[in-house]
């Protein structure tokens, strides 16, 4: 129960900033896929740099976990284009599409909905996928950048944070 | 007209503020923020609400268990908290067709919801494929 609650609050928390980072728009979001405007992009960025410093932070003093997927390149990779094509489309991702809808953007309720007819579609056509045609091509298994590349995750950490951080200032300087 | 600046902030400080509230949340409750798998048990509370036997026997749902968890009221959350945000700042405002989208593919709502749920299922299959 008490983890509903937590659900609940950081979910109201989460989607007041979104509202707030004016990124639940479709406007904004097409934006930042046409590279015309690039709000999502920089609420991304400092939402991964401030993520990233603080859950390795907490982890190297032993207090969380991190929860890795499995990394599968065939699978990440056609996912993220049919992602990539479903949020051209209908202009907000499942997250955002609830706090679109939150601020008055009710075509998302139409997305939200296709988001649920997937998952209907998906469950008939699970039962009859045998485990090999649900296995991916290039399995890597739960692994990390820092891991692959056999340095401190600090090192990764100093690199993303530098590589964004100059990133920002081109975009500023380009007024995107 | 609404005015230019409606009670927005900067993204760069919404965006580092969402970064400390996953901090925070993976701190005490140990969940990362997801979103897609909520959509999943809600298709399978729906279908548990039609017809229960049927619900049961699909296993994608008993991967994917028919509940509300902590997944489900994160979505449910960002509904509110964006509603909350949009109210208390004037931004609230009901819109079918996005202005982008009208510039382009015209007014028609029809058109518009036709292309929002095609792309809901696009994106879902997306989203479950790459494991988000």
């Amino acid at each position: 129960m008490s983890m509903l609650i937590y659900g609940l609050i950081t979910g109201i928390l989460f989607g007041f900033l979104l509202q707030k980072g004016r990124v639940l728009r479709y406007d904004k979001q097409l934006g930042a896929l046409r590279l015309t405007d690039l709000t999502i992009f920089k609420f991304m960025g400092t939402s991964v740099i401030v993520a990233m410093i603080g859950v390795y932070l907490l982890v190297d003093l032993g207090l969380v976990k991190l929860d890795l997927l499995p990394t599968v390149l065939g699978k990440n990779v056609l996912g993220g284009l049919l992602f990539g094509v479903g949020w051209a489309v209908l202009g907000y991702c499942p997250g955002t599409s609830a706090g679109a809808a939150g601020e008055g953007r009710w075509d998302a309720l139409f997305g939200a909905l296709g988001m649920v007819a997937a998952a209907v579609i998906m469950a008939e056509l699970y039962s009859t996928m045998t485990p090999a045609s649900t296995g991916g091509w290039g399995d890597f298994g739960k692994v990390t950048l820092p891991g692959v590349l056999g340095v401190n995750h600090w090192f990764v950490i100093a690199l993303f944070v530098t590589l964004y951080l100059v990133i920002f200032r081109w975009v500023e300087k380009k007024g995107m | 007209m609404k005015p230019a600046d409606d009670g927005g902030w900067s993204p760069y400080v919404a965006g580092g503020l969402a970064g400390l509230l996953l901090v925070l949340s993976v701190w005490f409750t140990g969940m990362y923020f997801s979103a897609s798998n909520a959509f999943v048990r809600t298709a399978g509370i729906m279908e548990t609400l039609v017809g229960p036997e049927r619900a049961a026997s699909i296993s994608y749902f008993t991967k994917y268990v028919p509940t509300i968890d902590w997944e489900w009221m994160f979505v449910a959350g960002i509904f509110f908290g964006a509603f909350v945000s949009a109210i208390t700042s004037g931004s609230f405002l009901l819109k079918a067709v996005p202005d982008m989208w009208e510039r382009r593919f015209g007014p028609s709502r029809p058109k518009r919801f036709t292309a929002a749920f095609l792309g809901g299922v696009i994106v879902m299959f997306g989203a479950r494929l790459a494991g988000g």
